[in-house]
């Protein structure tokens, strides 16, 4: 366990502390047990907001490690979700395959990554202009799947269908005891939450292991960063695969959720959504961005009730007060800010043997 | 013996201009060696050919007896080199002790690792400001946490771009002080300045450049009161006090 | 012939379009370096003026150019108010105006509802060698070029120009000179804004009225941008050349969509082999 815990905490996430990890634990053990309280339908529902984080997270890494904006976060979401629909269709009801139609999903969104990433990253593009590029690719995708609607337009059995969307996309299921066993409801949900689980842990240990050093020394100072020997275009590009194909995880379960993709999932407003929900929670740490996410989804469910129109301007207007008063992002901003008062406190309460406190550099 | 560093015939041309002009200089294992010279005299394009930064136009670069004029910086640093350009390279976002930390990641491993970073702390006397942020260090201060990434590596040559630019003659003054205890511990270190002060604290050997090309080469001592080399300074007419 | 009459027409067309689309922000971007992500707003609001004002019997330069003005005013008051924050902050300023975007468009829609009649296209059409076309988008093209040759005569003949043209270069040395560099912003903005409810009002005859509307804008705006630089007098022309030939070859081989695409995949390709625009390009030439 110490060990696990050496690994998971560090210097690029917050929140490292027995508190932390304890009311960490408490939210996993309720989250086990929540569908025991609430309807099939509501856990459903749960787990379709949890099924985004993975893009969140994603970006996060790219962005708020990496230094990268990427708009490309729905273009590997529709990439892999186009994908899981045509294998799915193809191949994966009868063979009782659909898990590996999700893994050759991830598999085709991370070599469309692999292919625009070192487009990008070798061809030296930088700062705004990866935001630029990964847009217009992005909305180039969107565009041409857009005008797929012809029958002649198929791969396989799969028909793409244009702005219409692919339907009829098996679910997931793995052969079970009597039959299959479909992953809807809650055995989607446990799915999700144990996805969610691993790739939140293992995000952890991939920012605060050495990967992660030089990966935030080159969103600092790349050139000092290359000066020290490192090929930073590598870590660049592995951050942009690893980010892209999480986005792809999260296209490829939206998928097999509601069995059903279209273009506009990946053209704008949609491409906004990650960079929405990564800048207003905090892209600089993890679980600033899981929970960002998380919280921006809910209050825009619970606004688009009412009008679409107040859902977005609210989402609008959020975005705006974000970067005005905390740009690196609501949460983060807490969180920095609880950090340096705890500090402050353990100075102040350090004593010397006379008894009297004095304040001191913080020992960690 | 052949020269640790070798410059052969190097040129570099920008349109035009020959900024660095059949350039040959060599720099021997364990030498402190400084490069001087009035506005425009080429040393820091020699500098960044050295280091990398871009292919000279005409010319070879050796180190360590092997020919590195094609690699890039990246490259050249792991082949054993360090460097510190003149504007300080910190990772301002990251506290001292991780900016220490990522420079020495890749040599040093377990519980090497922290007591190296402390060690280098002390040696550039920040290990009060340890849990900073590189951002918020004061000038000289951040010249020196550079000054310890580029040396935590162990590199067999130091380059050194102007590092006491902008410091307080305090700063400067143990600036050299430290250059020159890594020098005697066997650190082989190319420095180029302008400030004659630091060159005589510090320097052995320099290296005069004028107009891109080798002017005058001997100790500090000759150098300084080489008449030719006063004019370049100082225009024909004046002498150096 | 009549292939290569329709052919010249589209792409005249399509240039005029992208010079007139790209000019207000290519403004704002070379000067202020910010990303304006409510430029298709600017341009709805030039539009929707115009066609009311129209439509309350305005004649329709009337219309247009208090739309344009509108949108000039509208864009000073949101420099004055949220975007100076951001100057030279490319990211904070794409998402900051993202936002902006999001409330006036969705305002929009609650305001004004999905869609309204435009105005008919005026000046009906000539023939020409057997073909139709369209006299009034003729009259874009001559517009699109006066107003490249009026920024020349602003930027390059005019005090203010010459204020602007210091503060793109070095803002603090500007200021430092006297320059009033914050009422330059201010103008250049309300210039950058002014000449996307130009666009607006321009095109309003030719397309439907909605709160989206500047979204057919943004595409090809952004592209020519990126595509040609800082400098709008320098960058803008030739970008909008190049990409008006890619946007009509791509549109009259394989139809609206590809041309759409073909747009976008350029500016990949522009960025990455000229990562300053042709602006960085002409530069390099003449030294």
């Amino acid at each position: 366990m110490k060990n696990l815990l050496s690994l998971v905490n560090g210097p690029q996430t917050f929140g490292q502390g027995r508190t932390f990890w304890s009311a960490a634990l408490l939210l996993l053990v309720a989250a086990l047990f929540f569908p025991l309280f609430v309807s099939n339908y509501t856990v459903g529902n749960v787990a379709f907001f949890a099924v985004w984080v993975f893009m969140a997270l994603g970006l996060s890494l790219i962005w708020g490690y990496g230094g990268m904006l990427s708009f490309g976060q729905t273009a590997f979401f529709g990439m892999a979700g186009y994908s899981y629909g045509v294998i799915a269709i193809n191949f994966g009801q009868q063979s009782n395959l659909t898990f590996l139609s999700l893994i050759l999903a991830l598999v085709m969104a991370g070599l469309l990554a692999l292919l625009i990433g070192y487009f990008m990253i070798y061809g030296r593009i930088t700062g705004v202009f990866v935001g630029i590029v990964t847009l217009s690719l992005t909305l180039t995708l969107a565009t041409f799947v857009n005008q797929t609607a012809g029958p002649e337009w198929r791969i396989g059995r799969a028909r793409l269908n244009g702005y219409n969307g692919m339907t009829r996309i098996p679910p997931l299921s793995i052969p079970w005891v009597d039959g299959k066993l479909y992953f809807e409801g809650t055995a989607f949900y446990f799915l999700v939450l144990a996805l969610l689980v691993v790739t939140y842990l293992g995000l952890r240990i991939l920012v605060n292991s050495r990967f992660g050093n030089v990966l935030v020394a080159i969103r600092e100072n790349p050139d000092r960063a290359e000066l020290l020997g490192y090929d930073i275009r590598r870590y660049q590009l592995a951050a942009f695969v690893i980010g892209s194909t999480l986005a792809g995880l999260s296209g490829a379960l939206y998928t097999a959720w509601g069995q059903f993709i279209a273009p506009a999932s990946m053209a704008l407003p949609a491409a906004a959504m990650p960079i929405i929900w990564v800048a207003v929670g905090g892209r600089k740490d993890l679980t600033a961005t899981m929970v960002g996410t998380l919280l921006v989804l809910w209050l825009f469910q619970s606004l688009i009730v009412i009008s679409q129109q107040y859902a977005l301007i609210f989402i609008g207007a959020l975005l705006l007060v974000t970067i005005l008063f905390t740009p690196g992002g609501y949460l983060v901003w807490l969180m920095e800010h609880w950090q340096a008062y705890t500090e402050r406190r353990r100075e102040r309460a350090v004593p010397l043997p006379s008894g009297r406190p004095v304040a001191e550099g913080a020992a960690e | 013996m052949t020269a640790l560093l070798q410059a052969n015939g190097l040129e570099k041309r920008f349109g035009g201009l020959k900024a660095v002009d059949g350039l040959s200089l060599a720099v021997e294992e364990g030498e402190l060696h400084c490069l001087i010279g009035p506005n425009g005299a080429g040393k820091s394009t020699f500098f960044k050919l050295i280091l990398g930064r871009y292919p000279p136009t005409a010319g070879t670069v050796h180190f360590k007896g092997e020919d590195i004029t094609k690699l890039v910086a990246a490259a050249r640093v792991r082949k054993g080199m360090s460097v510190k350009m003149q504007v300080p390279g910190v990772f301002p976002q990251l506290p001292v002790v991780q900016n220490l930390t990522i420079a020495l990641q890749s040599h040093f491993g377990g519980s090497d690792l922290p007591r190296e970073v402390e060690r280098l702390l002390a040696f550039v006397d920040l290990t009060r400001d340890a849990r900073k942020l590189a951002g918020n260090l004061s000038h000289g201060q951040k010249q020196w946490l550079e000054i310890a990434m580029a040396v935590g590596v162990t590199p067999t040559l130091l380059l050194l771009d102007e590092p006491t630019a902008g410091m307080s003659p305090e700063e400067t003054w143990k600036t050299g002080e430290m250059i020159l205890s890594l020098n005697k511990g066997g650190m082989t270190v190319l420095v180029v300045e302008h400030d004659m002060a630091f060159v005589r604290q510090i320097a052995k050997r320099v290296s005069v450049l004028h107009f891109g090309k080798l002017f005058a080469q001997g100790d500090i001592d000759t150098i300084t009161n080489d008449e030719a080399v006063q004019e370049i300074y100082l225009g024909k007419g004046h002498h150096a006090h | 012939m009549l292939q290569t009459i329709s052919y010249l027409y589209q792409v005249a067309d399509v240039f005029a379009f992208l010079v007139l689309a790209a000019a207000g922000l290519a403004i704002i971007f070379g000067m202020m370096g910010i990303i304006n992500m409510a430029h298709g707003e600017f341009i709805a609001v030039g539009a929707y003026v115009t066609t009311y004002s129209y439509q309350a019997g305005a004649p329709l330069v009337l219309g247009i150019l208090l739309g344009s003005a509108a949108a000039g005013l509208f864009g000073i008051a949101l420099e004055r108010t949220v975007v100076r924050r951001f100057y030279h902050r490319p990211i904070d300023s794409l998402v900051a105006t993202w936002g902006i975007s999001l409330i006036m468009t969705q305002g929009a829609l609650l305001l004004f509802g999905s869609g309204a009649p435009g105005v008919g296209t005026p000046f009906g059409s000539v023939a020409v060698a057997g073909g139709s076309f369209s006299i009034y988008r003729l009259v874009l093209l001559l517009i699109a070029v006066l107003v490249l040759a009026g920024l020349y005569l602003v930027f390059m003949k005019t005090r203010f120009g010459v204020h602007a043209r210091a503060t793109m270069q070095n803002a603090a040395m500007a200021r430092s000179l006297g320059v009033p560099v914050d009422r330059v912003y201010a103008a250049t903005f309300g210039l950058g804004a002014a000449l996307a409810g130009l666009a607006g009002g321009l095109y309003a005859p030719t397309m439907t009225l909605s709160p989206m509307m500047g979204g057919s804008f943004v595409i090809e705006a952004f592209v020519t941008v990126v595509a040609g630089g800082a400098d709008v007098l320098v960058g803008t022309p030739p970008a909008a050349i190049v990409l008006a030939v890619i946007k009509a070859t791509a549109t009259s081989f394989y139809g609206q969509v590809y041309g759409v695409m073909g747009l976008l995949v350029a500016v990949c390709i522009v960025v990455r082999v000229l990562p300053d625009g042709f602006t960085g390009w002409m530069t390099r030439r003449s030294t």
